[in-house]
């Protein structure tokens, strides 16, 4: 990173978090979700989300990170409110404001949240083949999705979805083809046309471009974002990748084993990583040009069903000391707008 | 002189589609030529995006599909001709390979050092079960596990980076001269992913194997490659020096590869412009 980068991305990172504060579309308070089972006597409890707390600013991409099995994408069905036993939410709280009309998703009827979805809150999947109904032209998607949230009639509806298409350089025609017959980046960016339609104020996209080519996945990236501008709503991007994260997210979360460990805005957190775990993942990122030796990291990601006392991350951390296996660091603010929980880091030790 | 370790020469695996009447022939991999030394240990990249033939050249080299047009040579034997089960496990037992996901490789209701003794029998000379283990567990201390970690264990037990270590020390049990890891890190997190391409690299200069490594991953490639090449729809469009290459690409193809790979450097986000996508698409048109 050259140097005066930091500091001119890093003003308009600061800009995110000392502006007049506006009111964050989405407060997820103190979110612990875990996964129950009682069979035969046994309990079993695997705590994959534990204990979260974010907000997301409106017309903000907020960057979630973290590797397989790690909680982000119960972290996000926990937010959805799309969430089935044995998965059961133990506390805290997830709380929406669209426009002044705001709902709390745990206090909520499902009618309510069925109101909800999909206008005001939507979700673009990974496997764009799996939301996409196989035997059932484009079409079809559409109107069970979005019909009866716009509430127009059918030539209206269908003149918009067109019209939304064309945003994403899609032809009409696509309407009438079946899934297969388009290609992955179509289909991904069907399932992006889908998700925005409704103009929704809140989207979550679950790892949205992973499945897809290098070659195409830079063009869908810039046309979440581009439609993200567009109608101004707010972005839940989740994925593992931090190349996408650093081209994408204007804040960003990591998580490990069911915790966000770091937050912050984006520049500032590949500038200057705290966490000892971000600090290697940004180190270790290859890069076309840079051949010096990278580390992997040794260990294996905790077992959530029995995770290691303390800090979940002391038995991989480089800088484990005493403290770390014995109590659990929280959250707590380190400079504007970032968060960090690591004992470590509390003290201005790095990696 | 001895012959090369590997050749490959103007190899084409050509399917046919469609019906009697409406016959489409399709080449999957199209006039494919290259060499690897036998005393050059190298690490060899075959870089791609999906549909570009990759992973058809792999099974090719692996003898698991037939090349229609061309011949494939492995130590100066030519792979259409091995036709009987002791030249095949000849065969085998100096080419191995390593595949995507290790959650797919091994079968989750069997465990997995069964695997490692099955190979060391076939493979090696053990035959009393302690010099199968032996084996076995030499292996699994080249990639940095014991045979006490993984004795007994089923898939689902191990993690992702542990089973693809695994998998890579059941190719090291007969002591190949060329392995062939298709997508080897793709499926893995991360944390462990440098790790494993780390592993590749030490392996290439403490056991003097080959490797070709396929990937679609631009970053890994220019990390641990020696020689590479680019294939698109079936061809190679350009291959040489792996750090001239991905450096000063000269192809379009190449060009567009790369400047489709996202730069982990959030100063340089503004690259990442909406209108790009139109003209990458027409790129993309034009270049097909």
């Amino acid at each position: 990173m050259t140097a005066g980068a930091p500091t001119t991305v890093g003003a308009a990172g600061q800009g995110v978090a000392e502006a007049p504060q506006p009111q964050p579309v989405l407060r997820v308070s103190d979110l612990s979700a875990f996964y129950q089972t009682h069979y035969f006597g046994i309990v079993r409890e695997v705590r994959a989300v534990d204990d979260i707390s974010l907000h997301v600013l409106p017309n903000e991409i907020y960057g979630l990170a973290g590797e397989s099995s790690c909680g982000k994408t119960t972290l996000i069905k926990t937010i959805a409110g799309a969430i089935q036993p044995p998965l059961n939410v133990v506390g805290g709280s997830v709380k929406f404001d669209f426009r002044g009309q705001s709902i709390n998703v745990y206090e909520s009827t499902p009618e309510e949240r069925n109101a909800m979805r999909w206008q005001h809150l939507s979700y673009i999947m990974q496997g764009s083949m799996s939301v996409l109904n196989p035997v059932r032209r484009v079409r079809h998607s559409f109107v069970d999705f979005a019909f009866r949230h716009i509430g127009r009639s059918m030539p209206d509806f269908l003149d918009t979805v067109v019209g939304h298409l064309e945003r994403l350089h899609l032809r009409a025609d696509v309407l009438d083809a079946y899934p297969h017959e388009l290609s992955g980046g179509m289909r991904q960016r069907v399932t992006i046309a889908l998700a925005t339609v409704c103009r929704p104020e809140f989207i979550i996209a679950d790892e949205p471009t992973t499945a897809l080519d290098v070659v195409v996945q830079k063009g869908v990236l810039a046309m979440i974002r581009g439609i993200q501008r567009e109608i101004g709503s707010s972005l839940l991007f989740v994925t593992h990748d931090l190349s996408v994260h650093a081209n994408l997210a204007d804040r960003l979360g990591i998580m490990y084993a069911g915790h966000i460990v770091e937050e912050g805005p984006t520049a500032e957190l590949f500038a200057s990583p705290r966490h000892p775990y971000t600090v290697h993942l940004i180190g270790s990122l290859p890069r076309v040009g840079d051949a010096a030796p990278k580390k992997g990291l040794e260990g294996v990601p905790p077992n959530l069903a029995d995770p290691p006392p303390g800090c979940r991350f002391h038995p991989r951390c480089p800088l484990a000391m005493g403290i770390c296996s014995r109590e659990t660091p929280v959250m707590e603010w380190a400079g504007p707008g970032r968060r960090v929980a690591c004992f470590a880091a509390e003290k201005g030790i790095t990696a | 002189m001895s012959p090369p370790l590997l050749e490959v020469s103007n190899a084409s695996k050509i399917y046919a589609m469609g019906g009697l009447l409406s016959r489409r022939r399709f080449a999957a991999v199209a006039d494919v030529s290259f060499t690897l030394e036998e005393d050059r240990h190298e690490i060899f990249t075959i870089i791609g995006e999906s549909g570009s033939g990759k992973t058809t050249l792999a099974r090719m080299i692996l003898n698991i599909v037939p090349a229609t047009e061309g011949t494939i040579r492995f130590r100066g034997v030519d792979l259409a001709t091995i036709r009987k089960r002791a030249d095949r496990l000849a065969f085998m037992r100096q080419v191995q390979p390593i595949f995507q996901n290790p959650f797919e490789a091994f079968n989750p209701l069997k465990r997995v050092d069964r695997y490692l003794y099955m190979t060391a029998l076939h493979f090696t000379d053990a035959r009393t079960a302690d010099e199968v283990r032996a084996k076995a567990d030499r292996a699994l201390r080249q990639v940095g596990l014991s045979l006490a970690e993984v004795k007994g264990r089923f898939p689902h037990e191990l993690s992702g980076g542990q089973l693809q270590r695994v998998a890579v020390a059941r190719s090291l049990i007969s002591s190949p001269a060329l392995i062939i890891a298709d997508e080897p890190v793709s499926m893995v997190d991360a944390s462990i992913r440098m790790s494993i391409v780390n592993l590749f690299k030490a392996l290439r200069d403490t056991l003097k194997v080959s490797i070709i490594y396929i990937t679609h991953d631009l970053a890994t490639a220019y990390y641990i490659s020696d020689r590479i090449i680019i294939m698109k729809k079936g061809e190679v469009v350009e291959s040489g020096n792996a750090r001239e290459v991905l450096a000063h690409p000269t192809h379009p193809y190449s060009i567009l590869l790369k400047n489709s790979v996202l730069s982990p450097d959030p100063s340089r986000r503004d690259e990442l412009l909406a209108p790009q996508f139109s003209s990458t698409e027409k790129d993309i048109a034009a270049l097909r």
